[in-house]
């Protein structure tokens, strides 16, 4: 995995030479653009790291790159900077999910911790998502009758009923289940109804745990 | 003493004291021109009268021709006596009928003294004897002078004349002058025209009696000669009482009035006027002693817009102080109109004035407060701004700090980068002059101060609230555009009113936005010529336009639509327009959004 880049956006210039060379001296990798939008078209989707912008900026504002970064697959933490804070915007950028919103002459202490933080949790989250991209590969591998039996499993029904509700022999029934448990790595059907949950398949609604 | 000559000395008595009467009416006024023509015809005919008594009375033809002989030159008098009363007092006529008749008549005088005994006659033989008042009196007996006719021909000339007179005059609507005088007229010389042929062509045996009927004439058109003295008397009273009124008027409006006699240069002055200009009663004025009055500043304002009325017609109004005696200075409005004689010179010059020095201090008194209520504005205005402002001045205060910041952790570096940390200081410094910057911008709008005119570049002053309003547009997504034409002359004005009524606009055309989508956020300042003395100046927005009901209202004080509004903003800032000889005002566009637009006077006109 690539070192993680703190990406600086910001219109003024000056302020922008002096935030990277701060975030350098502070042991950061850092790019920086004067706009969003060239932000938005430089960044590499993968790679991980951080955004560090302004809230006020002509054409393209710091919102605007938040709404526009939620919709990538791989969205990347947002940290605002402001002259002033205003509460309306605040509120905004916070409710969006944004990392922290910071004055421009914030201490120098809480700005670098909030960008830690900031590639930390793009770290977190760039694990998460793919130990999920990892759980739906196994679920890939259920054939489709196995499927149909995990779905019965799942619903809480017995074996005795799934080899009724398929018209098939109670014994090929322990075989599928077998196979899905082995498939999907657990060994309990607790393990195996959280694995499914992760991978967006819950119980019908109604239906009572065993 | 016989009837005859006690009726034929009346007439003439008569005759002689309508001309007393009237002759001096001439002599005071050269202008009444009919008075005097009555005057010399009724000479003529108190002459006439003479002639004929002597006539009448004659002892021997060589006394009654010599008598009717010079009767002829006052006869011919009175008809140029009556000819030019009827033109004068008619106004109406052809002259070239009158003088004709006046020809005839003079040539027929040259015959009276060249051929025969005179023009009646060529001989006389003998003197008659016909009944005439109750006695006997004298008549001509012999052979008749031909060339008489012409003196026919001349009374029938003049009857025409008289008669064409009344008429027009009739038509003119001098009906009662028409009737008296110009009918008198005609029937005289149609009395006249008719003895003359009866004796003529008939041979009848006539008294001579011309003055008779020249009396009848004198009275008549002497009564209507006296009603007119009449009504000139009652015009007099008439223009006294109004006098008395207009100076009551001018009294109770506290109006000092005054008129100047161009060509003399004397001054004649109320009492209020004298009261206003500090001057005692009695004491002589001159126009000089007038100016010296006036404060030296308004001196050649006054001077010139005298002149100026003097020269091109018409009134003048102009507001100026006086230095009274004692120093005091008193503001007053003078207003007056110069009069002209009909040939176009300036005859005299009369004016009035009052005191305006209460509703000078008044107005000075308002101009403080507009300056207070715009320092106010100009705050609440800033108001709006902080937030804009403190983005711009955040942005060099955080540069500086993470570059120290930055520079610090350089230096723990055992072999620090020495250029870079050179570089960093640079870029301290560079920034520290930014916030300072916009620090004095600040300061320069939020200063109270007197209204500073002078001669402004209308792109510059543009160009720095545009830089003002520059992060405020951009954090609300506005586009802004400036279009100043190319070579503007400058004008006369404050910066910072002028920057404050920029300000409002553009703030109050980004708010009209508001509910906008980005697609439609632009607000557009134009500067262009508007005329050869006139610039105009639009902020246009692309926003939801003002209500039709609204568009008149929108510069009242206090009329505001925004809940954060105090709506003062429009306002003050129609004032500080006009104050600059400017107007304000707003209009909806034709595709969307509102334009505020306000004119400005290029400085050399102002």
């Amino acid at each position: 995995m690539s070192e993680p880049t703190v990406h600086v956006v910001d219109d003024d210039g000056p302020f922008l030479l002096a935030m990277s060379r701060l975030l350098r001296a502070s042991g950061f990798s850092v790019k920086t653009y004067v706009s969003a939008t060239d932000f938005l078209a430089e960044r590499e989707e993968d790679a991980p790291g951080c955004v560090v912008v302004d809230l006020r900026m002509p054409e393209f504002s710091g919102l605007d790159l938040q709404t526009a970064l939620a919709r990538a697959r791989h969205p990347l933490p947002l940290l605002f900077l402001t002259g002033h804070a205003d509460t309306a915007s605040t509120v905004q950028a916070m409710r969006g999910g944004a990392e922290d919103f910071l004055e421009k002459r914030a201490p120098k202490e809480q700005l670098l911790d909030a960008v830690q933080r900031a590639l930390a949790r793009d770290a977190r989250e760039r694990a998460e998502r793919s130990r999920q991209d990892e759980v739906h590969q196994r679920f890939e591998t259920i054939s489709p009758r196995e499927r149909e039996v995990l779905g019965l499993v799942l619903q809480g029904r017995l074996n005795k009923q799934i080899a009724g509700d398929l018209g098939i022999h109670e014994r090929t029934v322990k075989v599928h289940r077998k196979s899905i448990m082995t498939k999907l790595g657990v060994r309990s059907v607790a393990a195996l109804t959280r694995l499914a949950q992760e991978a967006g398949m819950p119980p019908p609604p109604g239906s009572t745990f065993p | 003493m016989s009837p005859v000559t006690i009726v034929y000395s009346m007439i003439g008595g008569v005759c002689f004291t309508l001309a007393a009467v009237h002759l001096p009416v001439w002599l005071r006024n050269r202008e009444a021109r009919a008075s005097l023509a009555f005057a010399v015809a009724a000479i003529c005919s108190g002459a006439i009268a003479c002639g004929e008594l002597l006539m009448l009375t004659a002892a021997t033809p060589a006394e009654y021709v010599a008598a009717q002989k010079w009767n002829h030159v006052p006869i011919a008098l009175l008809l140029v006596a009556l000819a030019a009363f009827g033109y004068h007092y008619l106004r109406a006529g052809r002259l070239w009928l009158a003088l004709l008749g006046i020809g005839v008549r003079l040539v027929a005088l040259a015959i009276n003294f060249g051929i025969g005994e005179n023009l009646n006659f060529l001989e006389v033989t003998a003197l008659g004897r016909v009944p005439y008042m109750g006695e006997e009196v004298a008549v001509a007996i012999g052979v008749r002078n031909p060339w008489l006719v012409l003196t026919q021909l001349d009374t029938f000339v003049l009857m025409l004349f008289f008669a064409d007179a009344s008429v027009t005059a009739w038509r003119h609507g001098r009906r009662t002058e028409a009737l008296l005088v110009g009918g008198s007229l005609t029937v005289f010389m149609l009395a006249s025209a008719g003895r003359s042929m009866l004796v003529f062509w008939a041979g009848v045996q006539m008294p001579s009696m011309v003055s008779l009927f020249s009396l009848g004439v004198m009275l008549v058109t002497g009564y209507a000669l006296s009603m007119d003295l009449l009504r000139a008397r009652q015009l007099a009273d008439e223009l006294s009482e109004r006098e008395l009124q207009a100076t009551l008027a001018a009294e109770a409006a506290n109006l000092g009035t005054w008129t100047r006699d161009i060509a003399n240069g004397t001054v004649q002055v109320s009492k209020k006027w004298r009261e206003l200009f500090g001057f005692a009663p009695g004491e002589p004025l001159t126009l000089p002693s007038l100016l010296q009055r006036i404060h030296v500043d308004d001196r050649a304002a006054f001077d010139h817009r005298l002149m100026q009325a003097a020269r091109d017609g018409g009134d003048y109004h102009i507001e100026l102080r006086l230095v009274l005696p004692d120093e005091k200075t008193r503001w007053i409005a003078a207003s007056g109109r110069v009069a002209f004689d009909a040939r176009g010179r300036a005859l005299r010059t009369r004016g009035a004035c009052i005191d305006i020095t209460a509703r000078k201090r008044q107005e000075r008194e308002t101009l403080r407060l507009r300056q207070d209520i715009a320092h106010v504005g100009r705050v609440s205005v800033m108001g709006q701004l902080a937030s804009a402002l403190a983005h711009e001045i955040n942005q060099p205060l955080g540069a500086i700090l993470r570059n120290a910041e930055a520079a610090a952790i350089f230096l723990q570096d055992p072999s620090p980068d020495l250029a870079e940390i050179t570089a960093i200081l640079e870029d301290i410094r560079k920034d520290d002059q930014r916030a300072g910057a916009v620090i004095d911008r600040m300061r320069t709008l939020l200063r109270r101060q007197e209204v500073a005119m002078t001669e402004l570049d209308l792109s510059q002053v543009l160009g720095d609230v545009a830089t003002l309003v520059g992060p405020d547009a951009a954090a609300r997504h506005v586009a802004m555009q400036l279009v100043v034409a190319p070579g503007l002359p400058p004008v006369h004005g404050d910066r910072v009113q002028l920057q404050q009524v920029l300000l409002n606009l553009i703030l109050n055309a980004m708010d009209a936005l508001r509910s906008e989508g980005d697609r439609h956020r632009t607000v557009a300042v134009t500067a262009r010529r508007e005329g050869p003395e006139t610039l105009e100046i639009s902020v246009a927005d692309t926003g939801c336009g003002i209500p039709a009901a609204q568009i008149d209202r929108v510069f009242d004080p206090f009329f505001t639509t925004k809940t954060t509004g105090i709506g003062m903003g429009l306002s003050i800032s129609r004032s500080i327009v006009e104050t600059h000889g400017g107007r304000l005002w707003a209009e909806n566009n034709a595709v969307r959004g509102a334009t505020f637009r306000f004119t400005l006077p290029v400085a050399a006109w102002a």
